[in-house]
Parts: C-alpha cells; sequence; structure tokens
C-alpha cells in the first residue's frame, strides 16, 4: 500500500509550491475586491467613479431630464394640464403579449405574459384588440400540481388563467414569423380577424414580450431567436403604412434594455428590465409548483399596474418612477428619445386603457327619447330629417392636475435619483463582482486541491507511520 | 518469398494494383466530387436567394409628387356677369384663406343662362329661403342687389356645401377609416332582462328598411355594407353608474369613455376582416333607471353618444313596468339617431344651417353632400397610395432581405395605372372608384405575405452556419485535390526524365 501511494505523493508534491501560490493570490484577490463591494452596496457610500456609469447612462438621462419636465409642470402646465394636451390623440387600443418560451420550467414566464393579459384586460383593451401569443404548456402541464391554472404568487389566491383566456397564437406558432406577420400584417387571407393585429393610423400599441434573451436577441422556444434589427424594422414597416399611432414596448429577460436600442420610428416608447450585461431574475418561488412564479420586473410592474383603474390618471412617469432596481434586482431603462410626448402627460390608459373619447350627441332624437311620453307624438316620415342641426360637443375627458403629486413626484424623484446612483455603482460593481467570482471560484478549486494533497499526504505518512511504527494510535482517519 | 506468400493469402491482391488506388481513378472520384458541387453552387445559389424584382421606382416617385386636382364646376344661372364675377372673388378670397383645407380642390365658376353641362352644380338666384335639391342650389339673392356681405354669405354657404369642415370636433378623429367594405353590428342590449321590465324584442327589420337603407343605397358608390343584428338579455356593466337622486342615475364623461364593457360583451361576430360599426341600444337595468349622461355636472338632454372609429351607443330608459316589444313606431326615433350616428361615423358632411333640402324624401342624402364625401375620401385614398406605395420602394430599397415577388409587382403596377387613371378621369364618380382601386391594390402589395423580410442574420451567424457544415466537407477535398495536383505535376517531370535515360540507355 505505501508504495502503491508513493508516487502519486510526490507527483503531488510537484504542484504543492504553485498550488500555494495560487491560493495566496486567490485569497488576495477576494479580499482586496470584496470589501469595497460590501461598502458599495451600504447606501450612505459615495458615489462611484464615472468609469462605470456607462451602462446606467439611459435610465440617468431619463431621469435628469426628468426634473426639468417637472419644474415646467409644476409652473406652467398646472392649469393648463386639461386644455388636451394630456389627451392621446387615438381612438383605439391594441396589446400584443409575447410569451417566447415552452416547457415547465418557463412556467413564470407564462405567468408574466398571462398577468399583463389580465392587466390590459382589466383595464378595457377588448380581446379582439389583444394578440396573446402564448406557448401555454403550463396549465395543462401533467407536473401542474394545480392542473387548469397559472399562478404569479406563491400562495395561489389569483388564477391568471381563469375561464376566460383567449390565446391566439398557441405552442408551436409562437414563431419569429408569425410574431413578425402579426406586427407588419402581412397575412394570408385566410387568417382569422382574432389573429390580426388590425391597427391604423389612430390605434396605440402595447408590445409586452417575455422570455430568454440576450443582447440585442429573444430566443423563441428553443428554436430561432428575434434580434432588436427584426423589431425594429417590423416597427419601421408599421410606421411607414400607418398601422399606429403610438407604440409602447416593454420587454422582460435578460439584457433586455439592448431589445430597443435598434429602434428607428417614430412614436415608440420602450422599456426593458436590465441592462446589457445584466440578467433578469425571477421573483418568486412557489413551493407547491415548483417552479418560480413570476419575474421580478414584470411582478413589480403588475403590482403597480393593480393600483390603476380605467380611469386613473397616473402617467408613465409614475410607472417609471415606480422602478426599484433593488427590488427588482435589475435595472430598467427607458427610452423615449423617439416619443414625442414628454412623459409625465402621457397616461398609463393610453396604452392599457380602451377608448380615450366619448362624444355626446345633442339632437332632437335625444331629447325625444329621454321624453318617453313625446314617444308617440314622432310622425315617422316629416320629423325625422338627418338635416337638423346637431350640436356635437367633443368629451375630452379632461384630467385634473394635483399639485400634491407634482410635489410628491419631485421629492421621489430626489430619493429616485439618489437610489439610480446606487444602482449605478452597482453595475460598474457588477463586472468586478464577476470577476472576483471567478477567481474565488479558481481559489476554491485550488483550495480543494490542496486539501485532498494534503490528505492523501498525511494519510499516507499515517499509512506509513502505521506499517512502519506499529500501534502509535494515530486515529486520523 | 516467405515475406510475400502470406501477405497474398489476406490481400490477395496488391495495393497499388486495386482498381480504386489507380491514379485516374482516384482522379475521376475527386473530379466527380467537384463537379457536383461545381454544379450544385448555382442550385443553392438560387434556393438561397431572395428574390427580389426590381420595382417601378421612379414611377412611384414621380407619382407620388404628383397631386390630385379636383375641379369643382359651379354654374351660377345669371346673365350678370358682374354678380358672377363677384362671386367667384368671393370664392377665390374663401380658398386662399385656408390652403391647406383646399388642397386639391379647385372650384371652377361660370355663369350664363343656358342649361350647363352635366355634372356642374347650379346657383340659381331666387326663390324666398336658401334650398337645396340635387345638385341645385338656390339663394334668395336679388341679381340687382349685389351687396358685399350677402356675397359674402352666399360664398361662404357654397364653399361650406364643396369642401364641408365639421362644426365641431375634430372629424378625422371620428370618422372611420376609408374601407371599401364595412360591417354595420346592431345589438339591443338589456342591462338586466331578470331585474324587472326589459325590452325583449325589437322590429329590427322594419326600422332598418325605413331608416338606413336609403342612406346605405346613396353611399352604395363608396363602401359595400354587411348588416347584422342581434338580442343579449344580460349585459352587465363594468363600473357604476353615478346616483344622481332618488330615482335616476347618471354616466359621467369619463364612463362613456370606459361603457363599452368589452370584457364581456360580444357585440359583433368576427365572420370577416371588414371594419365594423357598433350600434348599441342600451336599456339599463330595473333597478338603475333612468341613465342618463352627465354632462358639465349636469343631466345632458341626449342619451346617445359615439365613440370615434367604434360605433354610437343609446340608452333607452323604459319606463313602463312591463316586459315589452319595441315596434317600428317606437324604433323611428332610436333609428332616426343610428342614422344620424352613421353619417357622423362615415364622414357624411352635414348641410349648412341656413339650406333647406327640398328634396322629396329628406332623409336621403343630398348630391352635394355624396359629392363633397366622395372628393374627400377620393383624396385620401390618394394620398394614402401614393403614401403606401413610396413606403414599398422605400422599405424595399431600405430593408435588403425583403423579397419583392410577382405579385406585388403586379400590384404595385396596377396601382400606378389606376392612379394614372385616376388624373385623367373627368367625373367625380371615376376619380374616386380609381383611386379606391389604387389605395386597395396598394395596400394588397403592402400587406402581401410574401413580403415578409427574412430575419437579420449577423455576419457571424452566417459564419456559424455554414462553418460546420462546409469546413469539414471542403477541407479534405481541397486537400486532396492539391495532393492530387502536386502528384500528377511530379509524376510528369520524372516520366520525363526516365524517358529520356529509357532512351539513352537504350
Amino acid at each position: 500500500m505505501p508504495s502503491s501511494s508513493s508516487p502519486s505523493h510526490s507527483r503531488l508534491r510537484l504542484f504543492r509550491l504553485p498550488s500555494i501560490l495560487l491560493l495566496t493570490l486567490s485569497i488576495y484577490l477576494t479580499t482586496s475586491w470584496t470589501i469595497p463591494t460590501t461598502l458599495a452596496l451600504d447606501p450612505s457610500s459615495p458615489p462611484p467613479s464615472p468609469e462605470h456609469n456607462e451602462k446606467a447612462h439611459l435610465l440617468r438621462n431619463f431621469f435628469g431630464g426628468r426634473g426639468k419636465n417637472d419644474d415646467a409642470h409644476g409652473h406652467g402646465s398646472g392649469s393648463g394640464q386639461g386644455d388636451g394636451k394630456v389627451t392621446s390623440t387615438h381612438t383605439n387600443n391594441w396589446a400584443v403579449l409575447v410569451c417566447s418560451s415552452r416547457y415547465w420550467f418557463n412556467y413564470r414566464h407564462m405567468a408574466n405574459a398571462l398577468g399583463m393579459y389580465r392587466t390590459v384586460k382589466r383595464l378595457g383593451i377588448p380581446d379582439s384588440n389583444i394578440i396573446l401569443m402564448l406557448a401555454d404548456d403550463a396549465a395543462c402541464n401533467t407536473r401542474n400540481k394545480y392542473p387548469g391554472t397559472v399562478y404569479a404568487e406563491p400562495n395561489q389566491h389569483l388564477d391568471l388563467y381563469g375561464e376566460n383566456i383567449e390565446v391566439d397564437y398557441r405552442g408551436y406558432e409562437v414563431t419569429v414569423e408569425n410574431f413578425i406577420r402579426v406586427l407588419t400584417g402581412r397575412m394570408e387571407e385566410s387568417v382569422p380577424r382574432s389573429k390580426r393585429l388590425l391597427s391604423d393610423e389612430r390605434s396605440n400599441i402595447f408590445v409586452y414580450m417575455t422570455g430568454h434573451g440576450g443582447n440585442e436577441f429573444l430566443k423563441f422556444q428553443d428554436n430561432e431567436e428575434i434580434s432588436a434589427h427584426d423589431i425594429a424594422d417590423a416597427f419601421e414597416q408599421m410606421h411607414q403604412k400607418k398601422r399606429y399611432n403610438e407604440i409602447f414596448f416593454m420587454i422582460d429577460t435578460c439584457q433586455a434594455n439592448t431589445m430597443y436600442t435598434k429602434f428607428y420610428s417614430p412614436n415608440v416608447l420602450a422599456t426593458g428590465s436590465s441592462v446589457l450585461g445584466e440578467s433578469s431574475y425571477s421573483h418568486e418561488h412557489d413551493d407547491d409548483i415548483g417552479v418560480a412564479v413570476i419575474d421580478a420586473y414584470t411582478h413589480f410592474v403588475l403590482q403597480f399596474m393593480e393600483g390603476i383603474n380605467k380611469t386613473s390618471h397616473t402617467t408613465m412617469q409614475d410607472l417609471f418612477q415606480s422602478y426599484d432596481p433593488v427590488a427588482i434586482k435589475s435595472h430598467p431603462g427607458v427610452r423615449n428619445d423617439l416619443f414625442k410626448r414628454p412623459l409625465d402627460q402621457v397616461r398609463i390608459t393610453d396604452f392599457f386603457g380602451g377608448v380615450s373619447q366619448a362624444e355626446v350627441l345633442l339632437d332632437q332624437d335625444g331629447v325625444v327619447i329621454r321624453d318617453a311620453q313625446n314617444l308617440e307624438d314622432v310622425d315617422e316620415e316629416s320629423d325625422l330629417g338627418l338635416n337638423d342641426q346637431d350640436e356635437k360637443i367633443t368629451n375630452s375627458s379632461s384630467p385634473k392636475s394635483s399639485e400634491e403629486v407634482v410635489e410628491e413626484d419631485s421629492k421621489s424623484s430626489i430619493r429616485r435619483t439618489r437610489r439610480m446612483d446606487e444602482g449605478k455603482q452597482q453595475v460598474g460593481q457588477a463586472e468586478k463582482q464577476g470577476r472576483m467570482r471567478s477567481w474565488s471560484a479558481i481559489g476554491v478549486l485550488v483550495a480543494l486541491g490542496w486539501f485532498v494533497h494534503a490528505k492523501q499526504k498525511s494519510s499516507s505518512s499515517s499509512l506509513a507511520s502505521r506499517s512502519g511504527g506499529g500501534g502509535k494510535g494515530q486515529k486520523r482517519l | 518469398m516467405l515475406l510475400v506468400k502470406p501477405a497474398d493469402e489476406h490481400n490477395p491482391r496488391e495495393p497499388s494494383k486495386l482498381f480504386f488506388e489507380s491514379e485516374n481513378v482516384r482522379r475521376i472520384i475527386l473530379f466527380a466530387y467537384w463537379a457536383v458541387i461545381i454544379a450544385a453552387t448555382p442550385l443553392w445559389w438560387y434556393t438561397t436567394s431572395i428574390e427580389r424584382l426590381s420595382l417601378p421606382t421612379s414611377r412611384v416617385r414621380s407619382q407620388a409628387g404628383n397631386q390630385l386636382k379636383i375641379t369643382v364646376p359651379i354654374h351660377l344661372h345669371t346673365g350678370d356677369s358682374e354678380l358672377a364675377g363677384g362671386l367667384r372673388k368671393e370664392l377665390l378670397q374663401i380658398t386662399a384663406e385656408d390652403a391647406e383645407h383646399w388642397n386639391g380642390i379647385t372650384v371652377h365658376v361660370d355663369h350664363g343662362l343656358s342649361d350647363p353641362t352635366n355634372g356642374s352644380y347650379i346657383v340659381k338666384f331666387g326663390g324666398e329661403d336658401p334650398s337645396i335639391d340635387s345638385r341645385t342650389v338656390t339663394f334668395p339673392l336679388d341679381e340687382k342687389a349685389k351687396s358685399a356681405p350677402e356675397l359674402k354669405q352666399v360664398a361662404s354657404t357654397l364653399a361650406e356645401l364643396i369642401s364641408p369642415r365639421s362644426q365641431q370636433g375634430d372629424p378625422h378623429h371620428r370618422v372611420a377609416q376609408f374601407s371599401p367594405r364595412y360591417r354595420l353590428a346592431f345589438t339591443l342590449m338589456d342591462e338586466d332582462a331578470s331585474a324587472g321590465p326589459a325590452v325583449l324584442e325589437w322590429d329590427f327589420k322594419t326600422a332598418f328598411r325605413r331608416h338606413l337603407l336609403p342612406t346605405l343605397n346613396a353611399l352604395s358608390q363608396l363602401h359595400n355594407f354587411t348588416v347584422e343584428s342581434q338580442v343579449q338579455y344580460h349585459g352587465r356593466l363594468a363600473f357604476n353608474p353615478v346616483q344622481v337622486d332618488e330615482q335616476s342615475y347618471a354616466l359621467t364623461s369619463e364612463q362613456l369613455t370606459v361603457f363599452v364593457n368589452s370584457a364581456e360583451w360580444t357585440l359583433s361576430s368576427s365572420a370577416s376582416n371588414d371594419p365594423v360599426l357598433h350600434f348599441l341600444l342600451f336599456v339599463p337595468s330595473a333597478t338603475r333607471r333612468p341613465l342618463y349622461i352627465e354632462q358639465d355636472g349636469q343631466i345632458s338632454n341626449s342619451n346617445a353618444f359615439i365613440l370615434p372609429q367604434w360605433g354610437g351607443i343609446l340608452i333607452y330608459n323604459s319606463e313602463t313596468n312591463h316586459h315589452i316589444n319595441l315596434n317600428s313606431t317606437d324604433l323611428d326615433p332610436i333609428f332616426s339617431t343610428f342614422t344620424n350616428q352613421l353619417h357622423m361615423l362615415l364622414g357624411i358632411p352635414q348641410l349648412p344651417a341656413d339650406l333647406r333640402s327640398t328634396q322629396v324624401r329628406s332623409r336621403v342624402i343630398t348630391e352635394w353632400q355624396l359629392d363633397a364625401l366622395q372628393r374627400r375620401r377620393a383624396l385620401e385614398n390618394a394620398k394614402g397610395a401614393a403614401d403606401t406605395l413610396r413606403s414599398i420602394v422605400n422599405l424595399v430599397e431600405q430593408i435588403e432581405n425583403m423579397p419583392v415577388g410577382q405579385d406585388v409587382k403586379g400590384d404595385i403596377q396596377n396601382a400606378l395605372s389606376a392612379l394614372g387613371q385616376m388624373y385623367t378621369a373627368s367625373s367625380l364618380a371615376e376619380i374616386f372608384r380609381h383611386s379606391a382601386r389604387a389605395f386597395t391594390l396598394s395596400s394588397r402589395a403592402f400587406f402581401n405575405p410574401g413580403m415578409l423580410a427574412m430575419l437579420y442574420f449577423p455576419a457571424e451567424h452566417k459564419y456559424a452556419v455554414y462553418a460546420p457544415l462546409f469546413a469539414s466537407a471542403f477541407l479534405p477535398l481541397v486537400l486532396v485535390a492539391i495532393r492530387e495536383f502536386k502528384a500528377w505535376k511530379a509524376s510528369r517531370r520524372p516520366v520525363k526524365k526516365v524517358d529520356t535515360t529509357k532512351k539513352i540507355g537504350s
């Protein structure tokens, strides 16, 4: 036995010195990098060096520019809000909701899309105007402990699947091609109305995507991927054919913000869950269902949306301000350089709601209907001229400006900005952390090797001593 | 000998004598491989390249630059050239003042007592009230009194007739997008027929024939209509109307916008892809009526409203305490409102306030109105068609992977010729017909399913796809080819040498 162990012993010994060197190096690296990281996580730490700011650039720009809007809002447009500026010029709303993943372990992506579906439907977009693309293999999966349901929180309170779900593109129909066809409207004649985006130049469209993605691409069902160029080109084609008034693009995937960098068509507002090089994480895990049930970004967006009803005056700016990179665990971004209206005048319901305006008809007929006793007097031929002078009053539901909200906004903006700074810092640290992690992994490996080596050495020596010295009684084994 | 023999037993033939080891055979095999690859290259090229037929780009650009000009001939039935001159000047001034609104429309005024040429609008002077009948409009203007304000009034009325602007609101907002086909969906909906007296039936056919059919017939040049109707007994509202007093309820202006409970109501069939205009007669539940519309904090006189481009809604407060069926007489005011709403949604202009129609059936649209609508739609279509064609050309240039097939090219050419015909057409009906055709064809070309751009592939993706496929096949082929070539070259030189030595030796 000692003879057999001795060659390995000697071989290990050769590696001993470098491994110890490596170990010390790795320990040095981990310790020297870890301390600033932990400091950076502390909110009271000083702002980070400028070279780490690149990733948070967009966010910072956006929130920095916001302050100006607030000023204008506070001074000038406080009373001017009701003059129709706020009212969007659209007449109908459409939603395209895409979950590009399939399989049971991607349960959360289906929950994301269904959560959005529930929200847009609740806020008034009819099913005929919602295009839902969903693999739809979660609710009736054999692994689903609660068949026929999809939940987005661990306690199974709200069944998102419900009884009234209209999935327009299901299973293997969820393809890049179909998605592009939906957007551009290039369909075969035979495609039914429910699968079409029949929008026009007065339509506001909300496009939501979720799935697994990366730098400028989103994967569709392990088969193919759509790139940021494809979506940008599709939007341009829609713009050329006047298929939209405004688009609100939202995406929840890893490195989501890269997906809207290629857009070049006007009137597109975009937001994503995470910056380049950053993952988007799931939010909650259900032990009964056995998988993560929703992604963090979508969870917080939906949570925000729960506080909104059909007649809410909440603006997009409020939504974007509600983003909390610490809670979401990634850095959501906003792109509004293509979008013309200021964000504090864009209501959430401009994209998530139904109709924006109604016109009351003030005419003879209306009066007749109301005074029912006059009904009999109406002579069928003579009094029913169409040429009666009609008075129409455009009833642009005028919003009330609330000063408190403005003040609250500016306060919270400061808070947010501070938080963004922290976030920025973290983004800068993310790279460091990654590098550090790989170093520490090497370190751990080396340490393990050293440990094994030491153990083997000691065991061989103990064996040697046992075989040599007889009953010395060492119980190392 | 000993070594050779067992070798012969296992390998009965010398390796160099195997037929496939012969140089020629090996070269032929290699050549065959290369021949297949070279022969297949065009096929591969053909199948992987995108069909992009050339489009008539320059024609599209030149047509898109053209502006449709519709001439409106007006004939003044008078021998007084001074009056005619004055009116002409007033009209010109009006058109010049708002050039944008009058873009594409030119007014041509002539005068005389003779019968005008067919198709022009006749303005007569005399009578007691300003009135309109078909294409003739009569003003009670004394030919002798040519005072400026009266002329101005006449001119502005004429302008209003030729190119009406809506009195209030944004007509572009309200009017449905042009489509050659519309589906009209009429619904009688009880909020809750089980809660008390409700409306159970309506005589839709009679009322429809009486009120809407004349309008639809008059519009048959512009649109083709499909009509459907239904009765629903339970259509819950998604919100609670405001209670005004003990007895009555009201809808606030914000509630009007969310009135349609689209999550639960099915208001039209989805049988076709034509745009749908909805007309809803809503009967509030017995526990919540009468239901009024609140406007600026007051109860409005009207119980009807329009959702732009979507349709019209009318609230019917039944005051009986038993179930009722609405007969055609009951439906008269209701359908009159529906007709009104339809007019507004389709953009049929209203007559100027001071004109009275003397047509036999006053409900039917006058020629003036129809022409004004056609003019507007023709201008819209012409612009839409030109824009669409231009955007197709731009997109094809911009997106390199976009295929252009024969049918797209054909549609574009047909649309161009329709546009060309439109510019040369004489009558308004012809102009409109060609413009609609151009618009439909250009849209069809744009939406051609074959035009779907191939997906964006970065160069590295292409390498990633082709390298594993072709590198493994090409590397040996190229290397063997080089080796064979070298061997062939080498074999030629020594052969010569051998030959010479042989010659020397012999």
